[in-house]
C-alpha cells in the first residue's frame, strides 16, 4: 500500500496487550489519513461520555498521507483524544519525525487506551511494541526525558509529556523535538495514563506510486515556493512576520487580557527586531524545506542560557502583548519553561494575562499568588509559567484554565474569561475579524485560528475561492466559514502545513496524490472528505454533550468595542454571533442546534 | 578538485528532507535509514548534516582500501559502489569514521553524487548542505561535532 505503513496499532496500557490490523482499504478512501484516520479511530473506540481524565479515554496519534514521504513541508503527525480543558474531541497536530518514525515502523495509526499501573513509555520497534518502566523520567522536563530514552533504547524518536502533563495542568501538551502538540491538553491526558513518553524506530520502506513523478513535482514545487515572497520572509523572521501588520495596519492583536487590541511597545518584540539579535539559525518541523523555526539563544542578562525553538507568532502576543510583556528575554524564557514543562504557550499565557487583569481589578491579591503579577512586570511572566508548570501554590488553580479558574475565583471574574468552549484563544482580535470569530465557535475544539484559517481572509479578503471578504461584516460568513474548514482539514489528513495553501491549494494536492498513491481525486472529493472529518467530530461533540451555548464568544468580545487603532469600535454583537452560527448551520445543513440533518449525514456516508 | 558535498551544521535546519530525497532517489522509496546522508540531532542546538567526504577528509580510513570484495573504486572522482562484487559484510560501514556509509539488506549504500547533480542540495534552501570545491577542514568540524554519535 503506497504512502502506508499497513498497519493499525492497538495498544491496551493496562494490561500491556498490543495487537496490530491491517489498515482498511475505506478509511484511506474516505479520510485519507492523519487527521482523518485519527477522528475516525477515535470515534469508533471512545465512549463520548467519559471524562477525559477516566483510563478508558482513548488517544490517537497518527502521521499524515504525505508524512513521511517526500514531499517537501509534508511532516505532521496528529494526536487526537478527547480534551480535559474543552470535553470536546481534541486535535492537536505537530512537526516533530514521530509519525513519519511511525509510518516507517510499519504504522498509520497508534490507539492507545487503559492506564498504565506505574510510570512507562511506549517502545516501538518495527514489528516489535513493549512498554518500558519510565519511573526515571518521571518529573523529567521534555528534552531530558526524551535524551533518556534515546540513550537507553538507541536511536528513536520520542514524543513525550513534561511535569505540567504529569501533574494533569489541562493544557498540558505533548513535544517531539521541541515542536509541540500543545493545544487542548493532550499531553495530561498521557498524564493521566502513567504515559510519559512514545519512543519510535521504524527501518522499513514508504513505497509511492511513480517515485520519478514525484521527485520531478516536488522539484517543480520547490522551486515556485523559494521564488516567492513568502519563502524570504517566513525563513527570516518566522510565523511573527506579520505582527507588526496585524497590529498596526488591521489593530487586531489582543493586548492585555483583550482590553486592549494594539500593543503600544510591538517594536520590541516584534521578529523583525529580535530575529537578527537571537536567531542563531533557522529550524524546521520534519520535512520542512521552508523551515520558519528559529534556533533563539539568549546568551547574557539575567535569562541568560535561555535556549529555545520559536518564538512563534501566538505566543509572542500569548506571552507578551496579552501580559503587557515587552521584555523579548523574558518572554523567551517563559517560553523555554512551557516547552520543558510541556504546556501549550497560548492557554499559559491567557492565563497570565487573565490572572494579572484580576490582580489590577482587585480580585486576587498578588501575595496570595506569590508572584507580583502584574501587566507592569515581565518577569512576573516566565515566575508563572513555572508557578503552573509545577502546580505550585495558586499554579494548582491556575493549570485549570481560565474558565476554570472564573468559575472557582468568581467574583464577576467570568466577565473577564476569555475563552470558548474552555480554550484560551490565539492572537487575533475576533471583534475586528469576524469570520475567525465564526470560526472560534465552530472550531471542535474551542477557541483556535487553524480548524478555520479564517484569519487569512479576514485580514487580507482572499484567500483560495474566497474573496471579498469585509472582515468587519457578519455577512456571508457561515458559508465561507464552512468551506475553509473543509479545505483545512485536507491539509491535515495529508500531513502538510496550512501555511502552503498559498502553494498548493486543492489542484496542487491532488497532483502530489497522484504521484504519491497514484489516485485521481477531484477538489470535490477532498472537500467532501475535509467534510466528512468535521462532522464525525460534530457528532463525536454532541455525545459529549457539548451544545450551541458552548460556541458562544466571550462577553468581552460582544459588548466592548475595541478601544484605539484602525478597528476602533469594532464589537462582534450577540446579534451577529448569532445569525452567523445559523448561517454556518445552515450551510452546514445542521439544524438550528447544530444536530447534522440525516439528509447530510447520508452523503456523507456517516448515517 | 572536482566538487563535492559540503555540509554547513550552523544552516542546518533538522528537517531531514534530504534524507527522504536521497532514499527516494537512489531506492525508489522512502527509508531515511538507506539514505547516503545522515543528519544528526544532537539535542535542540545541533543538528549536523553528515555526509560522504569521497576521500578528502577520511585519512586511513579509507573505504574502498578495507573492502575485501574490491567493491569500491573511484570513477570520475567519486567513491562508487559495485553492486554485483558488493557482499554486504560490512566492512566499509565500519570502516567510515562519519558512520555515513551504511549497510542495509546487504547493500553498502554509499553517496554517488547524484552523477554530479546531488538531489539533496536542490531541496536544502537555507545552504546547510553544497556541492562545492570540498574542504577538509569542514569535513573535519562536522566530525569534532559528532564526537563519536
Amino acid at each position: 500500500m503506497d504512502a502506508r505503513g499497513g498497519r493499525i496499532l492497538y495498544v491496551d496500557l493496562a494490561t500491556g496487550k498490543m495487537r496490530a490490523e491491517n489498515t482498511p482499504e475505506d478509511l484511506i478512501r474516505d479520510y485519507l489519513g492523519g487527521e482523518g484516520f485519527a477522528v475516525k479511530l477515535f470515534y469508533d473506540a471512545m465512549d463520548p461520555k467519559l471524562d477525559a481524565f477516566d483510563s478508558k479515554n482513548v488517544l490517537v496519534v497518527a502521521p499524515g498521507l504525505f508524512t513521511g514521504v517526500a514531499v517537501p513541508t509534508a511532516g505532521k503527525t496528529v494526536f487526537v483524544s478527547k480534551s480535559p480543558l474543552t470535553g470536546t474531541i481534541a486535535e492537536s497536530i505537530m512537526g516533530g519525525g514521530i509519525g513519519s518514525e511511525l509510518k516507517s515502523a510499519g504504522y498509520d495509526a497508534v490507539v492507545i487506551e487503559g492506564k498504565c499501573k506505574s510510570p512507562s513509555y511506549l517502545l516501538i520497534d518495527d514489528d516489535k511494541a513493549e512498554l518500558r518502566g519510565a519511573s526515571k523520567y518521571w518529573g523529567k522536563f521534555t528534552r531530558d526525558a526524551a535524551e533518556g530514552i534515546q540513550n537507553e533504547a538507541g536511536d528513536v524518536i520520542v514524543a513525550c509529556i513534561g511535569p505540567g502533563g504529569e501533574k494533569l495542568v489541562r493544557y498540558a501538551g505533548i513535544d517531539c523535538e521541541d515542536r509541540q502538540s500543545g493545544r487542548g491538553g493532550l499531553g495530561a491526558v498521557m498524564g493521566s495514563k502513567n504515559l510519559k513518553a512514545i519512543g519510535v524506530r521504524g527501518t522499513k520502506d514508504i513505497t509511492v506510486a511513480d517515485p520519478k513523478k514525484l521527485v520531478a513535482i516536488d522539484l517543480k514545487w520547490q522551486a515556485v515556493m523559494e521564488k516567492s515572497n513568502a519563502f524570504n520572509e517566513d525563513t527570516k523572521y518566522g510565523s511573527g512576520e506579520f505582527l507588526g501588520w496585524v497590529n498596526s495596519e488591521r489593530g487586531v492583536f489582543p493586548t492585555r487580557n483583550w482590553k486592549e487590541s494594539v500593543f503600544e511597545e510591538r517594536a520590541k518584540i516584534d521578529p523583525y527586531y529580535w530575529a537578527p539579535r537571537y536567531g542563531v539559525k533557522n529550524k524546521g518541523c520534519f520535512a520542512c524545506t521552508k523551515a520558519c523555526g528559529k534556533l533563539f539563544v539568549v546568551e547574557k542578562g539575567p535569562y541568560a542560557g535561555t535556549v529555545l525553538d520559536g518564538i512563534e507568532y501566538e505566543t509572542l502576543y500569548s506571552l507578551g502583548s496579552q501580559c503587557g510583556n515587552a521584555d523579548i528575554e523574558a518572554l523567551a524564557k517563559a517560553n523555554e519553561i512551557c516547552d520543558l514543562y510541556g504546556i501549550d504557550t497560548i492557554s499559559t499565557g491567557v492565563v497570565i494575562g487573565f490572572v494579572m487583569e484580576l490582580v489590577e481589578r482587585g480580585i486576587l491579591d498578588p501575595k496570595d499568588i506569590g508572584v507580583d503579577c502584574r501587566f507592569t512586570n515581565p518577569d512576573a511572566v516566565p515566575k508563572m509559567a513555572e508557578f503552573i508548570g509545577k502546580r505550585k501554590g495558586m499554579g494548582k488553580l491556575f493549570g485549570e484554565g481560565v474558565l476554570r479558574i472564573s468559575k472557582e475565583v468568581k467574583q464577576g471574574s467570568e466577565d473577564y474569561a476569555i475563552q470558548v468552549k474552555g480554550m484560551e484563544p490565539p492572537a487575533y482580535d475576533v471583534r475586528g475579524l469576524k469570520g475567525l470569530g465564526l470560526g472560534f465557535m465552530t472550531s471542535s475544539r474551542g477557541a483556535c485560528h487553524l480548524r478555520s484559517g479564517f484569519y487569512a481572509p479576514d485580514l487580507t479578503g482572499k484567500t483560495w475561492r474566497i474573496s471579498g471578504v469585509d472582515r468587519f461584516s457578519a455577512k456571508d460568513k457561515g458559508e465561507q466559514v464552512k468551506l475553509m474548514e473543509d479545505f483545512m482539514m485536507v491539509y491535515d489528513c495529508l500531513g502538510m502545513c496550512k501555511f502552503q495553501r498559498g502553494f498548493f491549494a486543492l489542484e496542487g494536492l491532488i497532483e502530489f496524490l497522484s504521484a504519491v498513491i497514484g489516485s485521481s481525486f477531484t477538489e470535490d472529493d477532498l472537500l467532501l472528505i475535509g467534510e466528512r472529518v468535521n462532522n464525525l467530530k460534530q457528532l463525536f461533540n454532541l455525545d459529549a454533550g457539548i451544545r450551541r451555548e458552548d460556541s458562544y464568544l466571550p462577553k468581552r468580545v460582544t459588548t466592548e468595542p475595541i478601544k484605539s487603532g484602525v478597528s476602533k469600535g469594532a464589537l462582534l454583537t450577540e446579534e451577529e454571533m448569532m445569525r452567523m452560527l445559523d448561517d454556518y448551520y445552515e450551510a452546514r445543513r445542521w439544524d438550528k442546534e447544530g444536530r447534522p440533518t440525516q439528509w447530510k449525514l447520508s452523503q456523507l456516508g456517516l448515517a | 578538485m572536482a566538487p563535492g558535498l559540503v555540509s554547513y551544521p550552523e544552516k542546518c535546519t533538522g528537517c531531514r528532507f534530504c534524507e527522504m530525497i536521497c532514499s527516494l532517489t537512489h531506492e525508489g522509496s522512502v527509508n531515511r535509514k538507506k539514505a547516503r546522508l545522515r543528519v544528526v540531532k544532537d539535542g535542540i542546538k545541533n543538528d549536523i548534516p553528515v555526509v560522504c567526504t569521497q576521500c578528502v577528509a577520511c585519512g586511513d580510513d579509507c573505504c574502498a582500501e578495507a573492502c575485501p570484495e574490491n567493491a569500491i573504486s573511484m570513477v570520475d572522482d567519486v567513491l562508487v559502489v559495485d553492486e554485483d562484487l558488493c557482499n554486504g559484510c560490512g566492512t566499509c560501514e565500519k570502516t567510515c569514521r562519519y558512520g555515513v556509509i551504511r549497510v542495509v539488506d546487504d547493500l553498502a549504500r554509499k553517496c554517488d553524487l547524484c552523477k554530479g547533480d546531488p538531489m539533496c542540495v536542490k531541496f536544502c534552501p537555507l545552504g546547510a548542505l553544497k556541492f562545492e570545491e570540498p574542504d577538509e577542514a569542514k569535513y573535519l568540524v562536522v566530525l569534532s561535532m559528532l564526537g563519536g554519535k
